[in-house]
C-alpha cells in the first residue's frame, strides 16, 4: 500500500494537472471555495503547522488581490460608494475575491505539487517527451551543487594562497569575481569532459532507451481511471453551462442543475482522493501494528 | 526543428513559428472562443511552441558536447537566481545564444526558467518564462553580428530585453486574474512591476557588461579547442 | 588471439612543436594485463586516449590502432562504445548523472537496451561490487574510492572485452588501492577481460601484470614481461626508481637470476642471500625544535549541525622545521583537518595555534602573508590566467629557483597540461608565496618517481631554510623517505604518531613494502636504503654448493 507521493510521477501530474486546470479555467465560487479549502487542507495535511511564512504570504497576497479589482475596474451596476471620484462596485468586489480565491488556492496546489514533484519525478515525465531534454535537466541539476561546492574550494585555494591582500570591501568583490571565473573555465573544461565521458560511453549512437524506475502498478490505473472519470463530470458540468456564473453587469446566477451539481460533487471527491488514501495507508498501518 | 531536412525551409519554420503561428492562433482562438478564455489559448500557444522546439531537438542530431556546454550555462543561470535583487539569467542566455548559436541560447534561457522554478515554484508561469527568456536568447542569436561587433548595441539590447521581459510576462498575470485582457489592469500590472523592470533591464546591462568579454574569451577557447 | 595491435602511432596536438608520442608500435593479447608507466608528461594518456576513438583528441594523427582486426576509425558505433571501456583519471569527471542507479544504467541506456535487460544487468554488478547499499545515493555523497568503483561498475555493465584504465588509483588509500587492483586482476582472470592501465603506483601492479609497457618523451621503450623489463632498463635508475621495492633492491645489490617483484619474492631474495647478524641499524635520534608551528588541541569539526563529527577532539603539535607527513584512510578527514589548520573552516570547539598565535588572532588575513600557505588537493582551483606564463607571473614565481623544469610548459594553458604537470606549476606557485609554513595535501598524486624524488629534494631544502611542512598524503614510500614524524589519522583524530623507522614497522597495512619484506628478519628497515645498507653490512650468505 503506497501513500499519494509514491504513486507514478505520470497519475500524480494528471491529478495536479486536472484539479489546478479546473480552478484556473472555471470562474465559478463555489468550485473556488472547494479548491481553495482543498488545496489549504492539503498542504497542511502534509507539512503539518509549519511553514508558517508560506502562509502568511499567501493570505497577504490573497488580501492584495482581492483589493486590487473594485480599485482598478468599477464595472458592474451596484455602486458600494465612490473613492476619488471612481465608483467601488459590489460586483468588482466580489469579482476581485473570486478571482484571489482561484489564485491562491492555485499557489497552494503548486506549492504542495513541487514538493511532490521531485526533480527525479520531473525527469521521468519529460523523459518520455524528450530524452534528450530531460538529460540536458538532470546534468543541469547536477550542476548546481557541483558548482557551489567548487567555488567554495576554489574560494578557500585562492585565500590560502594569499590571494587576498587586504580585508577590504574592493579586495572582496575582485576576490569574488576572480573565484567565478576560474570557476566558469573550470565548468566549461569539465563539462567537455563529462561530454566526452559519455560519448566513450556509447551516447548518441543511436536510439536511447530509459530504464523505467516507476511501474503502472494496478492501483496506478485505478487511481487513474477513477480520477479521469471524475474529471469527466466536472468538465461537462463546467462546459455545458450548468455551473454558470455571471458578475458583470450584475451578479445573476442560477441554482445549478442536475448535471451541476454532480460537478461540484465530482471535483471535491478528486481533490478528496490523495486525502482519502493517506488515510487508509494510515489506518491500515494502524491496524498491521496493534495484529504484530 | 521536427525532421524538416532543407535548411532554408527550417529556418522558416523556425522564425514562422513565434512570429506568425503563434499570433494567428491567439487571434483565432480570440475569436472563436468569444474572448473569455484568452488565458487558456495563451498558455496551449506557449506550451505548443515549446513541444515544438522540443520535438525539433529531440530530433536533430546535436554535438553532445554543446549539450553538456548548455547544461553548464543553465546551471549558471540557476545558480545566479538566488543573488538577491539582479538576475543574471537574461545575460547568459544572450551570451550564450551570441556565442553558440540560437537554439543553445533557447535551451538555455527556457531550461533555467524550468529547472530554477524547481525552487521558485512551479506554475503556468513556467511555461511563458520559459517561452520569454528562450526567445531573449534566440533574438540576440539572430543579431550576433550587429551585437558582438558593438557593446553599446549589446547593452541597449540586454535593457530592451528586460522590458520586453517584464512586459511580456504582465500579460500573463492580467490573463490569469481577469480572463479577459484589460488595458486597465494591464497599465496596473506594468506600473506595479516599475522595480522589478527596472531591476531586469539594469541587471541585464550590468552583466553584460562585466561578464560578455570574459565569457567570450572562454567560450571562444572551447569552441575552438573542443570544436564545439 | 590478439586484440589490440597499434602500429606506428604519432599524435601531435594542435599548436605543438613536438608530438606527444610518436612512433608506437605494440600489441596486447586477449585476456592480458597490461601496464603503461612513464615519467609525467611522456604521453601515457594521450595514448591511452587514442586508443579510445570517442576519446581522441583533436590534432594530427598517423599510424594505426586495430581493435579485434579491424581498423579504430571502421568500428561500428555501438560497437565502439560497447566494446572498449575506459575509466578516466580523476573519479568526478567520469560522472554523468546524479544518481548511483543511474550512473550505472547511462552506458546501456545510450545502447538501446531493453529495461529488463539493464535492471538484470545492473543487479548482477551491483551485487559483485557490493553497491546495493548505495544505490539510491546520490554520487556526490559518495566518498573518492566508491566513486572510482561506481566508474568501473558502470563501465563493466557495458560487458567491455578491453578495459583502459588511467591512473584509476592516484587518489585512493593504500588498501583501497590495493583492493582496487586486486579486484581488476579477478576481472582479468574471472571474465577474461583485456586490461591496460597507465599507472604511477607501481608496487601493487606490476607483479600483478603480464606485460609492462614504458615510455619515455613519448616513445614507448619497453614492451614485455616486468621483470624482463626490469633487467632491461638496468640503466635507467630514473626508470628503476618507481619499480617494486624488491625489484629495485635486486638492482641496487646487483642480484643475479630473474628479478624478484611481489613482497614474499623480495623476503625470499634477502632471507636466501643475506645474513642478518646486524639486525638493525643504528638510529640517529631525531630532535624536534621546542618551539610549536602548529598546535592542535581538543579540536571539533562537522560540516552541518545533523552531520557526524568530522575532526573528533583532534590534537596533535607540528614542531618548528620539520616535515610532518599525515596518512590516512579515504574520506578519514584529513583534508578537512588541513583546512581547519588554514584557517579557511572554523572548528567549533578547540583551539588551534599556528607559531603561538591562535587563528583568529592573525587579522587582516596577515596569517596568508608569508607565514602559511596551503596546497589544495585539487590543484585546478589554484589556477587563475590562460597560459602557464601568466600564472607564474602573477604571483612572482621564478621558475629559475626550481628544482624541477616546466619551462617548457609556459605557453600552454593550465587545463591543457597532464595531470603530473598541473601538480608540478600549482607546487610552483604555492612555493612562491615564501611561507613560513607550507601545509601540502597529497602533492605527489599523479607524479612519477623521479618527480617524487626531486619534491623530497626541495621539501629538504625548505626545511633547511627554516620552513615547518606538513603534509597530507597516501604515498607511505615518499611519507618514509621524506617526513621527520609521521602521523596516523583515523575516525577523526591522530591515533599515533611516531618517526618513520618505529611508526612503520608498527603498522601491517599502512606500511611500507620494505617494512613488510624485511620484517622479524631485519628491525626497523624501512627504506630502500635501509634495506641496502642492512643487506650489504650484513654480507652474502655462503653460497650452498651446487
Ligand atoms: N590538450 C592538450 N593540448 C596540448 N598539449 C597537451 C594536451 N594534453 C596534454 N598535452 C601535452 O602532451 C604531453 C603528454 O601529456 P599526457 O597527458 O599524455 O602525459 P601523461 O604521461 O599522461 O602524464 P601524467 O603522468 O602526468 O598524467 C604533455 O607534455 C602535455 O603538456
Ligand atoms: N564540503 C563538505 N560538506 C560536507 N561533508 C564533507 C565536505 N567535505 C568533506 N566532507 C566529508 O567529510 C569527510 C572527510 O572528508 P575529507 O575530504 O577531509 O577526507 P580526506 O581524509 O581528505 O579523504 P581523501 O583521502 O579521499 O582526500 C568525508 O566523509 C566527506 O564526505
Ligand atoms: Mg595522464
Ligand atoms: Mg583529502
Amino acid at each position: 500500500m503506497r501513500s499519494f507521493s509514491e504513486y507514478n510521477p505520470i497519475v500524480i501530474a494528471v491529478w495536479f494537472l486536472s484539479v489546478t486546470g479546473i480552478a484556473m479555467f472555471c470562474n465559478y465560487p463555489l468550485l473556488m471555495v472547494i479548491s481553495l479549502v482543498g488545496a489549504v487542507a492539503f498542504f497542511v495535511m502534509r507539512n503539518g503547522l509549519s511553514h508558517g511564512k508560506t502562509h502568511i504570504f499567501f493570505w497577504v497576497l490573497f488580501l492584495i488581490l482581492a483589493l486590487a479589482n473594485p480599485l482598478v475596474s468599477h464595472n458592474g451596476k451596484t455602486v458600494l460608494f465612490v473613492m476619488n471620484h471612481n465608483p467601488v462596485t459590489l460586483e468588482a468586489t466580489l469579482y476581485g475575491l473570486n478571482s484571489a480565491a482561484m489564485i491562491i488556492g492555485v499557489l497552494y496546489w503548486l506549492r504542495s505539487f513541487t514538493q511532490i514533484m521531485t526533480s527525479e519525478k520531473l525527469l521521468y515525465i519529460t523523459g518520455a517527451l524528450s530524452p534528450k531534454l530531460s538529460l540536458v535537466l538532470s546534468m543541469a541539476l547536477r550542476f548546481v551543487p557541483l558548482f557551489g561546492r567548487q567555488s567554495a574550494k576554489i574560494n578557500a585555494a585562492q585565500t590560502a594562497m594569499g590571494l587576498y591582500r587586504d580585508d577590504n570591501i574592493i579586495d572582496d568583490i575582485k576576490g569574488k569575481s576572480r573565484v567565478f571565473s576560474v570557476m566558469v573555465t573550470w565548468a566549461l573544461e569539465n563539462g567537455i569532459i563529462t561530454a566526452d565521458s559519455m560519448e566513450a560511453r556509447g551516447f548518441g549512437t543511436g536510439r536511447r532507451t530509459q530504464m523505467r524506475r516507476f511501474r503502472f502498478a494496478a492501483a496506478d490505473i485505478a487511481f487513474l481511471l477513477t480520477e479521469l472519470g471524475l474529471l469527466g463530470i466536472t468538465c461537462a458540468a463546467v462546459g455545458t453551462k450548468s455551473l454558470s456564473f455571471v458578475f458583470y453587469p450584475s451578479i445573476t446566477a442560477k441554482a445549478p442543475d442536475m448535471l451541476g451539481v454532480l460537478g461540484l460533487i465530482s471535483y471535491g471527491l478528486m481533490i478528496l482522493m490523495p486525502m482519502i488514501l493517506e488515510l487508509v495507508v494510515n489506518l491500515k498501518w494502524k491496524y498491521l501494528r496493534s495484529a504484530v | 526543428m521536427l525532421l524538416i531536412r532543407n535548411e532554408k525551409l527550417r529556418n522558416a519554420v523556425r522564425i514562422a513559428v513565434p512570429f506568425f503561428i503563434i499570433p494567428t492562433i491567439s487571434i483565432l482562438g480570440a475569436l472563436v472562443f468569444d474572448g473569455k478564455r484568452h488565458i487558456l489559448i495563451a498558455l496551449a500557444v506557449a506550451v505548443l511552441s515549446l513541444v515544438l522546439f522540443a520535438a525539433g531537438f529531440e530530433k536533430k542530431s546535436t554535438g553532445t558536447r554543446r549539450m553538456v556546454i548548455v547544461a553548464v550555462m543553465t546551471a549558471l543561470c540557476f545558480a545566479g537566481r538566488f543573488i538577491p535583487f539582479l538576475k543574471p539569467v537574461a545575460a547568459l542566455t544572450i551570451i550564450t545564444g551570441l556565442y553558440l548559436g540560437g537554439e543553445a541560447g533557447f535551451l538555455v534561457g527556457s531550461l533555467s526558467a524550468v529547472l530554477s522554478n524547481f525552487y521558485f515554484g512551479q506554475g503556468p508561469w513556467t511555461a511563458f518564462q520559459m517561452l520569454a527568456w528562450g526567445l531573449i536568447g534566440l533574438f540576440a542569436c539572430m543579431l550576433s553580428k550587429q551585437l558582438l561587433g558593438s557593446r553599446i548595441l549589446l547593452l541597449l539590447y540586454g535593457a530592451l530585453a528586460g522590458l520586453g521581459y517584464s512586459f511580456f510576462m504582465d500579460i500573463w498575470t492580467v490573463l490569469w486574474y481577469n480572463e479577459e485582457f484589460s488595458i486597465k489592469l494591464y497599465a496596473a500590472a506594468l506600473v506595479s512591476a516599475i522595480p522589478y523592470t527596472v531591476s531586469y533591464a539594469v541587471s541585464n546591462v550590468l552583466f553584460l557588461y562585466l561578464l560578455a568579454p570574459p565569457f567570450g574569451e572562454k567560450l571562444r577557447r572551447i569552441k575552438v579547442k573542443y570544436g564545439v | 588471439m590478439e586484440i589490440l595491435a597499434v602500429s606506428g602511432l604519432t599524435f601531435t596536438y594542435p599548436q605543438c612543436a613536438e608530438p606527444a608520442v610518436s612512433n608506437i608500435s605494440f600489441s596486447i593479447e586477449r585476456g592480458e594485463f597490461a601496464v603503461l608507466c612513464g615519467a609525467t608528461g611522456s604521453g601515457k594518456s594521450t595514448l591511452l586516449r587514442m586508443l579510445k576513438r570517442e576519446l581522441t583528441p583533436l590534432g594530427e594523427k598517423n599510424g594505426s590502432v586495430s581493435f579485434g582486426g579491424v581498423e579504430l576509425s571502421q568500428l561500428p558505433d555501438r560497437r565502439s562504445a560497447s566494446a572498449i571501456g575506459f575509466v578516466m583519471q580523476k573519479p568526478e569527471q567520469q560522472v554523468v548523472t546524479d544518481k548511483v542507479w543511474h550512473e550505472l544504467a547511462f552506458g546501456l541506456e545510450n545502447l538501446g537496451t531493453s529495461p529488463d535487460e539493464i535492471s538484470r544487468r545492473i543487479a548482477e554488478m551491483a551485487s559483485y561490487f557490493g553497491i546495493g547499499d548505495w544505490y539510491d545515493r546520490d554520487v556526490a555523497e559518495l566518498s573518492g574510492g566508491q566513486k572510482q568503483l561506481l566508474n568501473l561498475a558502470s563501465i563493466l555493465v557495458m560487458q567491455p572485452e578491453l578495459l583502459i584504465l588511467d591512473e584509476p588509483t592516484a587518489q585512493l588509500d593504500p588498501i583501497a588501492a590495493a583492493d582496487f587492483i586486486s579486484t581488476l586482476r579477478r576481472l582479468c582472470s574471472d571474465l577474461s577481460i583485456t586490461i591496460i592501465m597507465a599507472e604511477h603506483r607501481l608496487e601493487d601492479v606490476v607483479p600483478l601484470c603480464d606485460k609492462l609497457l614504458v615510455m619515455d618523451k613519448g616513445q614507448l621503450i619497453a614492451n614485455s614481461k616486468p621483470s624482463e623489463v626490469i633487467s632491461e632498463l638496468k640503466e635507467r635508475p630514473d626508470i628503476l626508481c618507481g619499480m617494486p621495492a624488491a625489484a629495485r633492491l635486486y638492482a641496487e645489490l646487483s642480484g643475479s637470476g630473474s628479478s624478484p617483484l611481489t613482497v614474499r619474492e623480495g623476503r625470499d631474495f634477502i632471507e636466501k642471500g643475506y645474513n642478518n647478524t646486524t639486525r638493525g641499524l643504528p638510529q640517529a635520534l631525531y630532535e624536534h625544535s621546542d618551539s610549536a608551528a602548529m598546535e592542535f588541541s581538543d579540536v571539533f569539526f562537522r560540516y552541518s549541525r545533523e552531520g557526524k563529527d568530522i575532526l573528533d577532539g583532534l590534537s596533535f603539535t607540528v614542531y618548528e622545521k620539520e616535515i610532518f607527513c599525515i596518512l590516512g584512510g579515504n574520506g578519514s578527514g584529513k583534508t578537512t583537518a588541513l583546512s581547519a589548520a588554514a584557517g579557511l573552516l572554523k572548528p567549533y570547539s578547540g583551539r588551534i595555534k599556528v607559531f603561538g598565535k591562535r587563528l583568529k588572532d592573525y587579522k587582516n588575513r596577515s596569517l596568508y602573508r608569508e607565514c602559511l600557505a596551503m596546497l589544495p588537493q585539487d590543484v585546478q582551483t589554484v589556477f587563475l590566467k590562460s597560459t602557464v606564463h601568466q600564472e607564474l607571473d602573477e604571483c612572482h614565481a621564478d621558475i629559475t629557483e626550481l628544482p624541477y623544469d616546466i619551462s617548457h610548459l609556459m605557453d600552454k594553458h593550465p587545463y591543457d597540461l597532464s595531470g603530473g604537470e598541473q601538480q608540478l606549476t600549482a607546487l610552483a606557485k604555492v612555493l612562491a608565496s615564501k611561507p613560513k609554513l607550507l601545509l601540502l595535501d597529497e602533492p605527489t598524486k599523479g607524479l612519477d618517481a623521479g618527480a617524487k624524488l626531486n619534491i623530497i629534494g626541495v621539501l629538504r631544502k625548505l626545511k633547511e631554510k627554516g620552513v615547518t611542512v606538513v603534509i597530507v598524503t597516501h604515498d607511505v614510500e615518499f611519507a618514509a623517505v621524506c617526513a621527520d614524524r609521521c602521523a596516523m589519522f583515523f575516525g577523526g583524530r591522530i591515533v599515533s604518531t611516531g618517526e618513520p623507522n618505529e611508526f612503520f614497522s608498527r603498522n601491517s597495512f599502512y606500511t611500507t613494502a620494505v617494512s613488510r619484506m624485511t620484517r622479524g628478519y631485519y628491525d626497523n628497515a624501512v627504506t630502500i636504503d635501509d634495506a641496502v645498507k642492512l643487506c650489504s653490512l650484513n654480507g652474502r650468505k655462503e653460497k650452498p654448493c651446487s
